[in-house]
């Protein structure tokens, strides 16, 4: 952090505390009385949601991922299938599916009279044509695929009748189904996946069938959309049937955080995105809601590069392990809407164990550990073996809001069993360089909706992310991640996802910190029944205004 | 005369044409040097899950992965033929990127320029007219004004004026209360410099022989500065008005940014962070072409108005 903007931050706390209490008195009624949805919901109404940037424009194979358009695709686009915030799938465009030999082929089945907002009809041919540009993209248009789709031993998608596709696979895809819930498989009219990679920046050409639809945009300032009147094929799972209650939701994109705070606590607006993790408690206190959404995937954590110095010692790996007090984290840099980690994936992913005592904090042990190890504190009290200080440079995740002040805290108690850590504070587009360079040990934010995913990022078999460094050097990790890739039945993979879980954290190849938190809101008290999908993203379709 | 003219004018606008063609290809280098690209960047978002020949197919279909020299070859030549491309980061027309931006700037930019003449003339005739004590007071405000951060103003502002009497909403940054409250944020360090110097030319001014025979004759101190002082007092403060527009055009993007207005600060600091090569190349080089046809106008005027320039010398210089 720059001096200037230190000093910026400083001045905007104040104001913010400033604001804070100035909102409080104003305010005067019975503060934190959160009766959170009471009420019978009404129909109309209208919201300002606060942004800070929409910035990488609409083609949806690059933004539907992302943290802020994924919020406005949301509300204008279906997916096949519905995930809730447990990790539990249930039917949305998809009435029912079946998966055969052996998660091999897969056949859905499309609920009727669903429609485009252009008015032609989301059929099996259209599925079709969202499925190849999932799987494939095209990269002769400059459009990219969608990263967690099981392309590898997709084979092809056909139309067996409008309202019936039949999916086939090479191998067994147990987590196609799920990924089809994933926010990057967002349905659009074959018509927009058609158009060059330019054309379909043009939000206006994005035709989606979701309970919203586009009324008037300015890039880059903002976007309103409508509600869909003859809208009928919302998720069962969300207990509301019919077109969304909310009228408008108009997107504003204010850059600073401390205003889209204020304004919203000042009532200028319903919805701010991404506040500081501080002011929780605050403006809780004040009656206002504070969604705190944890998406299925992994946590808020370490890829550790296992050849890189000095991460290729097993005994620091284990060190840093117990050497990070995550309730000291918790405690200081967050709040208690952020939960502990049980491993490395989130708790809310069914196959997610208890493995919290292979990364307990330990400072006694984690020392103990690297004397043992040969590493002896030197004058200036880091460790030093063979002429070389314990040292290695840590940089903080820009995607994920105050990692920056989490990984300053772990700066701080790595300090404290005699490992040097220099920080190295980039902004997004340093990030890929620093990926690029295989650091010992690596922040990363990942959301998944299928276990199975994990099987892909841990070696290097089958062109696998190889987060670790191993390629395949690791005989178990690559029979554990073979196991998990080839499962054909849930039960089978639940077990062995456990084995791995234990595996991974007890070599220290992944070093987790808490649960992630990526997306924070803020919402005024008069809007009510907003819903958060598995990843996390908040839905307006059943959300309505108290009058 | 003529055909010196002529010569001069001549070399004038060449040397203008090479200092744009010089911004284009510095801006192309400098963003070359950093690392990675705007696809590549993007795609590494550990949230994508994509691998690197994923990656590398689209980075080939935008021509990113060609040595930089090739890379200028092309741009450059789109560029001479007037094509502004597309938005690596949004795939957006270039052209409708910053025609988005630049009515919300040129607004801006125009009031903050007129607040900060009022608020200059204000500050200098008051320094020079207050009584002592009042006037020491005015003549430090220049200092004080360019002290103050931007945003600490702007922050400030809104807090009081849109939080607290809800004279405007942050939500609407383009009504024109907003407007003017934005305008002032960027008039105030904006006005400093122009009352500094309006300030010294006042008391150099009216230091003047004609202006202590104009008091002699009884002429009221007012009357003096309207019909007498303000003209030639002006002339310097004018120079600094050109300068003075170039950093409300530009530097205005912290005030855009508190105040939620998306203009050019905004869409210069979103494609230097981002990378995007054709968006900045057409923002830096309209900003080089505006910059370099103002410095050619009064280049070419200087010598009409002002007959000590010797244009021959010019020339030839």
């Amino acid at each position: 952090m720059t001096p200037i903007e230190f000093r910026r931050r400083v001045f905007l706390a104040g104001i913010t505390a400033i604001t804070g209490s100035a909102v409080l008195t104003a305010c005067g009624g019975p503060a934190a009385t959160s009766s959170a949805d009471a009420g019978t919901p009404v129909d109309g109404g209208n919201i300002t949601f606060l942004i800070q940037g929409y910035d990488t424009g609409w083609v949806s194979s690059k933004t539907s991922i992302s943290s802020y358009e994924g919020n406005l695709w949301g509300q204008i686009t279906d997916k096949l299938v519905y995930v809730d915030d447990k990790g539990q799938l249930s039917p949305w465009v998809a009435e029912s599916w079946e998966e055969l030999n052996g998660a091999k082929d897969f056949v859905l089945h499309l609920k009727d009279g669903v429609t485009f907002s252009d008015g032609t009809p989301l059929d099996a041919a259209a599925v079709v044509a969202n499925l190849n540009a999932w799987a494939k993209g095209a990269p002769d248009r400059g459009v990219s695929k969608v990263g967690l789709f099981p392309s590898s031993n997709f084979v092809s998608a056909e139309a067996a009748d409008a309202k019936t596709v039949k999916v086939s696979f090479s191998s067994p895809a147990l987590g196609f189904i799920a990924t089809l819930a994933y926010h990057g498989c967002i349905l659009l009219s074959p018509k927009t996946l058609a158009l060059p990679v330019d054309a379909q920046a043009d939000l206006a050409q994005e035709i989606g069938s979701g309970p919203f639809v586009l009324k008037s945009w300015k890039q880059g300032d903002s976007y309103v959309l409508e509600k869909r009147k003859d809208y009928n094929w919302g998720p069962a799972a969300l207990g509301h049937t019919g077109p969304a209650r909310l009228d408008t939701i108009t997107y504003k994109v204010i850059k600073d955080t401390s205003v889209r705070t204020s304004t919203v606590a000042s009532g200028q607006a319903e919805v701010a995105f991404n506040v500081e993790p501080q002011e929780i408690d605050t403006l809780k206190a004040q009656g206002f809601t504070v969604g705190t959404p944890k998406y299925l995937g992994f946590v808020d954590g370490f890829q550790v590069n296992t050849q890189a110095f000095p991460t290729n010692d097993p005994s620091v790996r284990q060190a840093i392990q117990h050497g990070i007090d995550r309730e000291e984290i918790r405690s200081t840099v967050y709040t208690e809407d952020w939960d502990a980690a049980t491993t490395f994936i989130q708790g809310n992913v069914p196959e997610a164990g208890d493995y919290s005592s292979a990364f307990a904090f330990d400072a006694d042990k984690a020392k103990k550990l690297l004397d043992d190890a040969g590493w002896k504190p030197g004058p200036d009290g880091f460790r030093v073996k063979d002429g070389k200080v314990l040292e290695f440079p840590l940089t903080p995740n820009p995607y994920v809001p105050s990692t920056k002040a989490e990984d300053e805290l772990i700066a701080q108690q790595l300090e404290r069993i005699g490992i040097k850590v220099n920080l190295k504070v980039v902004d997004v587009a340093g990030y890929a360089a620093i990926q690029a360079s295989r650091p010992p040990l690596f922040q990363t934010s990942r959301s998944f909706v299928d276990v199975g995913t994990v099987a892909g990022v841990l070696t290097s078999q089958n062109n696998g992310e190889n987060w670790f460094n191993l390629g395949t050097s690791d005989q178990k990790l690559n029979d554990l991640s073979t196991a998990i890739a080839s499962a054909s039945d849930r039960e089978s993979r639940k077990k062995v996802a456990g084995d791995l879980q234990q595996y991974v954290l007890e070599q220290g190849y992944f070093i987790p910190l808490n649960q992630l938190v990526q997306r924070l809101y803020l919402i005024s008290p008069s809007v009510k029944g907003v819903q958060y999908n598995g990843l996390a993203y908040a839905n307006f379709y059943t959300a309505w205004v108290a009058k | 005369m003529t055909s010196g003219y002529g010569r001069f004018a001549l070399a004038r606008a060449g040397q203008a044409a090479v200092v744009v063609l010089l911004a284009y290809v510095l801006t192309f280098l400098v963003i070359s040097v950093l690392p990675g690209d705007a696809i590549t960047n993007s795609l590494r978002d550990p949230q994508s899950g994509l691998s690197e020949a994923d990656i590398q197919r689209i980075v080939q279909y935008y021509g990113l992965d060609q040595p930089v020299l090739v890379q200028l070859a092309l741009s450059l030549g789109r560029f001479l033929t007037g094509e502004l491309g597309f938005s690596l980061q949004s795939n957006l027309p270039v052209a409708q990127i910053v025609g988005d931006a630049l009515p919300s700037t040129l607004t801006l930019a125009s009031t903050a320029l007129a607040i900060a003449v009022v608020f200059a003339i204000g500050i200098a005739y008051g320094a020079h007219y207050a009584p002592p004590r009042w006037a020491g007071v005015l003549r430090s405000i220049p200092s004080f004004f360019l002290s103050v951060p931007n945003f600490v103003i702007g922050l400030v502002l809104i807090e009081l004026f849109a939080f607290r009497l809800h004279a405007f909403t942050t939500t609407d940054p383009n009504s024109a209360t907003a407007t003017l409250f934005a305008a002032v944020t960027l008039a105030i360090p904006v006005s400093a410099p122009l009352a500094e110097v309006l300030i010294a030319s006042l008391d150099h001014e009216s230091r003047q022989e004609y202006a202590l025979v104009a008091r002699s004759r009884g002429l009221a101190e007012t009357q003096l500065f309207a019909r007498h002082l303000v003209k030639p007092s002006a002339l310097p403060s004018v120079a600094m008005v050109a300068l003075i527009m170039g950093e409300l055009l530009g530097g205005s993007v912290i005030t855009e940014t508190i105040f939620g207005r998306d203009g050019i600060g905004t869409v210069v600091q979103k494609a230097v962070t981002g990378e995007d090569q054709p968006v900045l190349q057409a923002v830096v080089s309209l900003s080089a072409v505006v910059f370099v046809a103002v410095n050619l106008a009064a280049d070419l005027l200087t010598p009409l108005l002002d007959p000590r320039v010797n244009v021959r010398e010019e020339a030839n210089a």
